[in-house]
């Protein structure tokens, strides 16, 4: 039961992050209708750059910072650069960013080599309640993923330009004749889930080495769980991201380890199965007239 | 663009056909010229892809799918080969339909509960699935050879001889790719084919016109899968060796890219995809990683400024130039202009 509690633990903390990802995702696809598979290589590129302040003698939160505001900076050279040519034909941006893919991985290899890459870990400390050993370093994770999916969420739900940004999404051409500026959004919105993804690479290599290839991996169940809840989504996102590190949690508790892989997959096929748009139900994204 | 299309599958389709049987049969001279081992290989494998991108062409330039998990198919096949040598010491000419029509039904069962979805879920669910074989395959313990693979003994033989050199093997594919290239033409100019289209260009449509787009969508993809299929065996009788991440993700993205640098829609599309990316590396002595992060440039590149391939925007190229050139020779009106181009095509 402790060594299962503890398994469920390290799932949470991994789903955090997948759902940092899903979340990003699901963000820009709302409004942009983008499908960024390159997601991952952001969130690479996060702990990348995370490692090289690290390495640089800086402490673990400086250089957190410093990779949020690195990725964000290229999200949105990126979407002024490439993606904003692709709005009227969603299927290229996502091509687009299959042939991000290829190139932001073998600039990192390029530049500094396939081997993994880690930092000592920000937090040692482990805790010992009732017998179950719990890393301080995955609760931090745990939480600081709470914090920031609660803000944005808030932020979405609450304010106005939270307000604005959804009425973007219900009717990018209405919104604008309201005098939303929808393009400005379409940045800010890019940007904002680039920099989810450098937070979450910089969580990321706190728990664990990164490769070159780790964001393909984590690209892939990010849109599993953003599939899961329903593209376009947010409550969906979180939920189906809580419910993924819970049964990757469970499985590696009970010593099927060696197929934590598969769950999202196989959770996201059966979930599209019965109910295609997701269990929270999902945009198709914003409406091309 | 459109229009193009249209005139072009509407107008004699057999000369279609004889660009890419030119193209094929130049091909078949390769050998004559002596080329290096390194060369002949880099064409096999060119080759063998080639195979796989003629159903992705079905499957993404006719019916306008995409699918991202088009490498598990071609490792459905492969595997099938090596799995009937390896257990029952069955050979190449009778996994080459076994592999095909498994990998076809492969497809179906991935297609069945993925076409449930449209559009980007329907990538997403390919991907997926090609994730999870990978995953089954390296999980498959003895069965499937887990994460180390499979190795193939026999030779393919060829009217009781061992083809195993590389000049062989190089005719035996590059026939695979004229049959492809014919059965893809085959598909494009039937009525089969203008189905297909009618659904990509749109469904509803297709629809409300008594077809049933469903079946054909997962029509479309079995046929690709039975192209994955072929392409599969060659493969693995090519490398005698296969391991599961040949299969996975990434090799699933790459054929997708080859299909759009070349030009899914066209019966030349393919072949340039395939030797494009294949020896462009090679021309331009590249190591691995650098010619990998100039492919991903040229990608975006070819995306952003011919969205419909790298044929497509030559033939669109020059055939502007010739109708600038014809408009301003005559002085006549731009119908007859347009006209005058359409027929020299």
């Amino acid at each position: 039961m402790d060594i299962l509690i503890q398994q469920v633990l390290n799932g949470l903390s991994i789903a955090s992050v997948i759902t940092l990802i899903a979340v990003g995702v699901t963000l820009i696809f709302g409004l942009t209708g983008i499908i960024n598979f390159a997601h991952g290589e952001f969130l690479m590129i996060g702990s990348i750059v995370t490692w090289i302040a690290v390495q640089a003698g800086l402490g673990f939160l400086p250089a957190m910072v410093i990779a949020i505001l690195a990725v964000a900076i290229m999200g949105f050279a990126l979407e002024r650069g490439l993606f904003q040519f692709t709005l009227s034909r969603p299927t290229n941006g996502f091509i687009v960013s299959l042939g991000l893919i290829i190139v932001l991985q073998h600039v990192v290899i390029f530049l500094f080599g396939p081997n993994q890459k880690s930092i000592p870990r920000p937090l040692s400390g482990v805790w010992d309640v009732g017998g179950v050993r719990i890393a301080s370093v995955r609760v931090m994770v745990i939480l600081v993923t709470i914090a920031v999916v609660a803000m944005t969420f808030v932020m979405i739900t609450r304010s106005r330009y939270g307000r604005a940004l959804r009425a973007a999404v219900e009717d990018r051409d209405t919104a604008a004749l309201m005098g939303i500026p929808v393009r400005r959004y379409i940045t800010g919105v890019f940007v904002l889930g680039s920099a989810l993804a450098g937070l979450g690479g910089a969580l990321l290599i706190a728990l664990f080495p990164i490769t070159p290839f780790t964001g393909g991996t984590m690209v892939m169940k990010g849109f599993a769980v953003a599939l899961m809840g329903g593209l376009g989504n947010l409550t969906g996102a979180v939920v189906a991201g809580l419910i993924l590190g819970i049964v990757e949690g469970f499985s590696a508790g009970y010593g099927f380890s060696e197929w934590t892989d598969a769950y999202s997959f196989g959770l996201m096929i059966l979930v599209i199965l019965v109910k295609p748009n997701g269990l929270f139900g999902g945009t198709s994204g914003p409406k091309m007239a | 663009m459109k229009a193009l299309n249209v005139m072009k599958y509407s107008s004699s389709p057999v000369a279609s056909l004889l660009p890419a049987l030119l193209v094929i049969g130049v091909l078949m001279l390769v050998p004559a010229l002596g080329p290096s081992n390194r060369t002949l290989s880099l064409a096999i494998s060119a080759g063998i892809n080639i195979v796989a991108l003629y159903g992705l062409a079905v499957l993404f330039g006719q019916t306008g799918i995409l699918s991202m998990g088009h490498a598990a198919l071609v490792g459905v096949g492969a595997y099938v080969a090596a799995i009937i040598a390896r257990d029952a010491g069955i050979g190449f000419w009778i996994a080459l339909p076994l592999g095909s029509l498994l990998a076809g039904a492969a497809a179906a069962v991935v297609g069945v509960p993925s076409l449930r979805v449209s559009g980007h879920h329907f990538v997403i669910m390919t991907f997926a699935f090609g994730q999870l074989l990978s995953i089954v395959l390296t999980n498959g313990g003895d069965f499937t050879g887990a994460a180390t693979g499979l190795d193939l003994q026999l030779p393919v033989t060829f009217f009781g001889h061992a083809a195993g050199d590389l000049v062989p093997y190089y005719f035996i594919v590059v026939a695979f790719v004229a049959i492809s290239a014919i059965a893809s033409w085959a598909i494009i100019h039937s009525r089969y084919g203008r189905t297909l289209r009618a659904i990509r260009e749109n469904e509803k449509l297709a629809a409300s016109l008594g077809i049933n787009v469903g079946r054909h969508k997962i029509g479309a993809f079995v046929v690709s899968g039975l192209f994955a299929g072929v392409s599969g065996v060659l493969l693995a009788y090519f490398y005698r060796h296969i391991s599961p991440n040949q299969f996975s993700a990434f090799p699933s993205i790459y054929l997708a890219l080859m299909v759009m640098i070349g030009g899914a829609r066209l019966l030349l599309g393919p072949i340039a995809g395939g030797i494009l990316v294949s020896f462009l590396p090679e021309m331009l002595n590249l190591d691995p990683v650098e010619s990998r992060i100039l492919y991903g440039v040229c990608l975006i590149a070819v995306i952003l400024l011919l969205p419909n391939g790298l044929i497509a925007g030559l033939v669109q190229g020059i055939q502007s130039v010739f109708q600038r050139l014809s408009g301003s020779a005559t002085r006549k009106s731009t119908a007859d202009a347009s006209h005058a181009s359409g027929a020299g095509r």
